[in-house]
């Protein structure tokens, strides 16, 4: 990534060189251009939107850290993680991703260090009406650019403050600039050239200008994925309140009571997940799962065969498999003789007196 | 390691697995939604590396990469089973975000030479 830095001035003693500099400049200048006339110009966004986005956004009060050495990851991330009552430095976030034999971060880290502040990494669509929506929405966004070549690329983290659609420009902290303004084309095309990537941190329970399901659940199970419960599940439940039809908010709730060990609350979040999508193959097996936790057998077996119906073909399919086969090897509750089988301990949740209910 | 290498690692212990059948964990796992969404969302299989494998080379990778060795441990531990898969997959060729000290130098050495051989006449725009 990091190649030695005077690679032009050491060429600029050799008599080609000039015209050819010359020549390369030219013709990246005219591949820019060229490739960029057909995207829509910021004014045109602006005018679809029907009066949703100003024309002109400014985030003033988006504080600025300049960038040490090769960190601008640690200061792009530090930029869109403050906030005024919880200020947050580049310097504490370097040892969480920055890279030294790499000279730069990783964008998984960044998004992982999203996360470890308890906020929801959102990952923008790749297009330059996205980040402006989420600008006009007051959320600034951390943006890769590839201020080089693809095929010698010079990678660069910064942070979208603002847009001017009657200058047709947008404004960045960006490395030691605490005000870079750029041509939203020549933006675009950095910013293109590493596959438009851009993320939003948001504080839990909130959304982001015209939410994704996808990503914005993906944020949310992510969080539930590395342990962050708290702010995984005020995402969930704002979820909820924006799809109602969606199972995977209550997904996302059933497992987070699951993992409480509130097999009573898991097992009715999943029945209202399969309320939305009775072909939802985790919440089935976790269904399952959970009835068997709870002692309930029988049902546990019909759903997990549910379960394996809908799995078929599925990515999950040997996930399911497995836990078919677990249960189908499990004693029925009356062969155990009830509570106090001495090969079987009663579980933490699990109903006394077999309380299984019946599963929808 | 190499790509071979790697795959070859993870034949080594997929194979048996697939072929004495799945292993039967005797603590019972939900599914989580994470990977039901990713399940739901692609179509190809998520078990192709086992996190634990992934977290292993991250873990040797961010060593590697001078990361102190107290700091490597939570800097897994934040990131997810696929964001462990990716990382261990193409970390080398992941973009390295660095900075835009160097690439202005270059820019406006560049800029400076061809203005002063009279290739170009741009800085006069400038107050």
């Amino acid at each position: 990534m990091t190649a030695p830095p005077t690679a032009t001035g050491r060429s600029s003693s050799r008599p080609l060189a000039r015209p050819l500099a010359a020549a390369v400049l030219l013709a990246a200048a005219v591949c820019v251009a060229g490739c960029a006339s057909t995207r829509p110009r910021l004014a045109e966004l602006v005018e679809l939107s029907a009066g949703r986005r100003p024309a002109r956004v400014e985030l003033t009060s988006v504080p600025f850290f300049p960038q040490v050495e090769y960190q601008c990851g640690p200061a792009a991330l530090a930029t869109v993680l403050s906030t005024e009552e919880r200020p947050v430095t580049p310097a504490e976030l370097v040892p969480q991703v920055y890279l030294p034999g790499r000279r730069g971060s990783l964008q998984p880290e960044l998004v992982a260090a999203t996360r470890s502040h308890q906020r929801l990494p959102y990952l923008v669509a790749p297009t330059l009406d996205d980040a402006i929506a989420q600008l006009a929405a007051r959320r600034p966004v951390l943006v890769l650019q590839n201020l080089g070549w693809k095929i010698r690329p010079r990678w660069h983290f910064a942070v979208l403050v603002g847009y001017d659609s009657t200058a047709e420009t947008v404004i960045l902290r960006s490395g030691t600039e605490e005000r870079r303004v750029m041509k939203a084309r020549r933006f675009d095309a950095t910013w293109a050239r590493a596959e438009r990537w851009g993320l939003v941190a948001l504080p839990p329970g909130e959304l982001p200008a015209d939410p994704d399901p996808d990503r914005y659940l993906s944020g949310a199970a992510g969080l539930e994925a590395v342990g962050r419960t708290a702010a995984a599940r005020s995402a969930y439940l704002r979820a909820r309140e924006e799809w109602p039809g969606s199972p995977w908010p209550w997904l996302g709730l059933a497992n987070l009571s699951h993992a409480e060990e509130d097999l009573d609350r898991a097992r009715d979040a999943y029945l209202e997940a399969l309320a939305r999508d009775p072909e939802n193959v985790a919440a089935r097996h976790n269904l399952a799962e959970t009835l068997e936790a709870r002692g309930c057998v029988e049902e546990a077996r019909r759903e997990i065969e549910r379960a394996r119906a809908a799995a078929r073909g599925t990515p999950l399919e040997s996930r399911v498999e497995a836990t078919a086969q677990r249960i189908s090897r499990l004693p029925a509750l009356e062969e155990l003789g009830a509570e106090d089988d001495p090969r079987r301990p009663p579980l933490p949740g699990r109903a006394p007196g077999g309380d299984c209910g019946n599963a929808e | 390691m190499s790509q071979f290498s790697k795959k070859l690692i993870v034949c080594l212990i997929v194979l048996p697995a697939l072929v004495l059948g799945a292993p039967t964990t005797a603590e019972a796992e939900i599914i989580g939604t994470l990977s039901a969404l990713q399940a739901a969302q692609r179509e190809h299989d998520l078990e192709t590396v086992s996190a634990a494998l992934a977290g292993d080379e991250v873990r040797r990778q961010l060593a590697g990469w001078g990361v102190e060795p107290e700091r490597v441990e939570a800097r897994v531990a934040a990131l997810t089973d696929e964001e462990l898969r990716a990382m261990a997959e193409r970390i080398d060729s992941m973009p390295a975000g660095a900075g835009v000290i160097e690439v202005l130098g270059i820019v406006f050495l560049v800029l400076l030479i061809l203005e002063l051989v009279g290739a170009i006449d741009i800085f006069k725009r400038f107050p």
